[in-house]
């Protein structure tokens, strides 16, 4: 390592190592970093999409019909939000491993694996902050979409739209524990890279895991920051859309 | 028109745009809110329920509305059982009403996509999500009769401004905007004035007036005998779920039949 890299590194101390090195050098190849940032962001997007096409009719239904049933199942959800990971985790793999259910599937140590295990772990938390906030809205604001000649369906849009701040914030409570997720991806997933440097199901999570493991620490709170700036993104991009759908 | 107690105190011509209800009662479990009462209002006409609080109005306009069902009697629209035909035919009779309900009840988003809403509902499917992407790439273009609606009660400068932003008073003449957007054959409109300052419930009253010129059949529920002698053509007295009296609105106020209707009209207490 030249004195000017080393130096870099830490501090740009002259103006001419600026000019001819990067501030810090990358201690592994930018295809790695992009194939776990994609692998993180493919399987929480996924599962998070998922969660939430299952979550708000669920909330809907729970929040605005009565049921034989109606309170065990909205303390399940509520428990549901504590679930171990590690347990979940454990749980999909039995699940998809050759003597499970969905053995013939081959799904074990694959990304979609790994969809299903954080779908399992984001559905409790989207679907009951999803239900506070539709049963927070004003019941005489869907009175006025009833009156005004809205169908069943209509009546629940307009509920959606009206308590969708509160709905972001349940995608994004949800997005938050997929892509932070450890346990159970490590476990339904496998941890894989292949010898190309390309992950198979390698997040930036369990990367991180397997960098500080190993000594890498440098590597590892790097891995870190990257992860830290897509969930600000991905909490900008939302909370934007969010704003957008305002005066709509 | 014709309202009183029994079924055949209500008139059944079945022209264009009457809704009738003819001997209705409903009880939310706890005793009789509304019992044996008939009302029908026609075209044009512009009939105010009158009456202190708490003697079903409001379960009366619901009932009207299509909203409940009635426990006994029947509402018709032009002839049609509201309540005998399926749940796509009662949608269909449901939105040639229009409601105006005490709060303004405005949806989180602009006066435009406010006033908006009934008449975006009525399109098809394919028309409002072509409509919604429309929306995000270009500007909006609020239709006509939108723009129309805000014009009779006085706000339609204010097409893009927020409706949480409005006083109590405009948000009020956007609601009754919003039920007159999409041209209902009949407008129920439950106390909508009782909180708002003279001003706002002038131009609520002139508003009420011209759809009864333009046509539409008006129902108002309220307590305000001094309204109801303004704007109606005829006057229903409701108490205790029933109507004491009802008919042309000078012979409510200057000859009362009934004694109970007397101390109403006249500020006595009822009760």
């Amino acid at each position: 390592m030249s004195p000017c890299s080393a130096a870099a590194t830490v501090a740009p101390l002259a103006a001419d190592c600026l000019l001819v090195t990067p501030l810090f050098e990358f201690p592994f190849e930018s295809v790695y970093v992009r194939s776990i940032v994609f692998v993180s962001l493919y399987v929480s997007v996924l599962a998070v999409l998922l969660s939430t096409a299952v979550s708000l009719p669920v909330a809907l239904v729970v929040g605005f019909s009565e049921f034989p049933g109606k309170r065990l199942l909205t303390s399940l959800i509520n428990t549901g939000m504590g679930f171990p990971s590690v347990v979940v985790g454990l749980l999909v793999l039995f699940t998809v491993s050759s003597q499970g259910p969905l053995g013939e599937l081959d799904l074990v140590f694959t990304k979609e694996a790994m969809i299903i295990s954080q779908f399992v772990l984001a559905t409790p938390a989207i679907t009951a902050i999803s239900l506070a906030a539709v049963t927070s809205v004003d019941s005489n604001l869907r009175d006025a979409a009833r009156a005004l000649g809205g169908t069943r369906l209509d009546v629940a849009l307009v509920t959606i739209k009206e308590a969708r701040y509160g709905i972001v914030t349940a995608v994004l409570a949800g997005f938050g524990r997929a892509i932070s997720e450890v346990g159970s991806v490590l476990i339904v997933g496998g941890n894989i890279a292949g010898a190309d440097g390309v992950s198979k199901t390698r997040t930036l999570t369990t990367a991180i895991q397997l960098e500080a493991r190993q000594g890498r620490y440098e590597t590892a709170m790097i891995l870190g920051g990257i992860l830290v700036v897509v969930v600000l993104a991905v909490n900008a991009l939302v909370v934007r859309l969010g704003d957008d759908g305002v005066m709509r | 028109m014709t309202v009183g107690r029994g079924r055949a105190a209500s008139r059944s011509t079945g022209s264009a745009g009457t809704l009738e209800a003819a001997g209705v009662s409903f009880d939310y479990g706890d005793g009789a809110v509304v019992e044996d009462v008939s009302l029908a209002v026609d075209s044009g006409e512009v009939v105010v329920v009158i009456g202190p609080s708490g003697v079903g109005k409001t379960t009366l306009l619901g009932l009207l509305a299509l909203f409940e069902r009635p426990d006994d009697g029947t509402v018709t629209f032009d002839g049609t059982d509201a309540w005998a035909v399926d749940e796509s035919q009662r949608l269909a009779l449901r939105r040639r009403i229009g409601v105006v309900f005490q709060d303004a009840n405005l949806f989180d988003a602009s006066v435009a996509r406010n006033v908006e809403y009934g008449l975006r509902i009525r399109r098809s499917w394919r028309d409002r999500i072509r409509d919604a992407l429309g929306s995000v790439i270009g500007p909006d273009r609020p239709p006509g009769a939108v723009r129309e609606a805000l014009s009779v009660v006085g706000m339609a400068d204010d097409l893009d401004s927020p409706a949480a932003s409005l006083s109590g008073g405009e948000a009020q003449r956007v609601s009754f905007a919003r039920a007159l957007a999409y041209d209902p054959d009949v407008l129920l409109l439950d106390e909508p004035t009782s909180d708002l300052d003279p001003r706002n419930t002038a131009v609520i009253e002139d508003a009420i007036t011209e759809a009864g010129e333009r046509g539409i059949g008006v129902v108002v529920a309220t307590h305000d005998m001094h309204q109801a002698r303004r704007i109606a053509d005829r006057v229903a007295v409701l108490l205790d779920g029933t109507v004491l009296e009802s008919g042309p609105t000078d012979a409510i106020f200057e000859n009362p039949a009934d004694e109970r209707t007397r101390k109403f009209v006249e500020g006595e207490l009822v009760y």
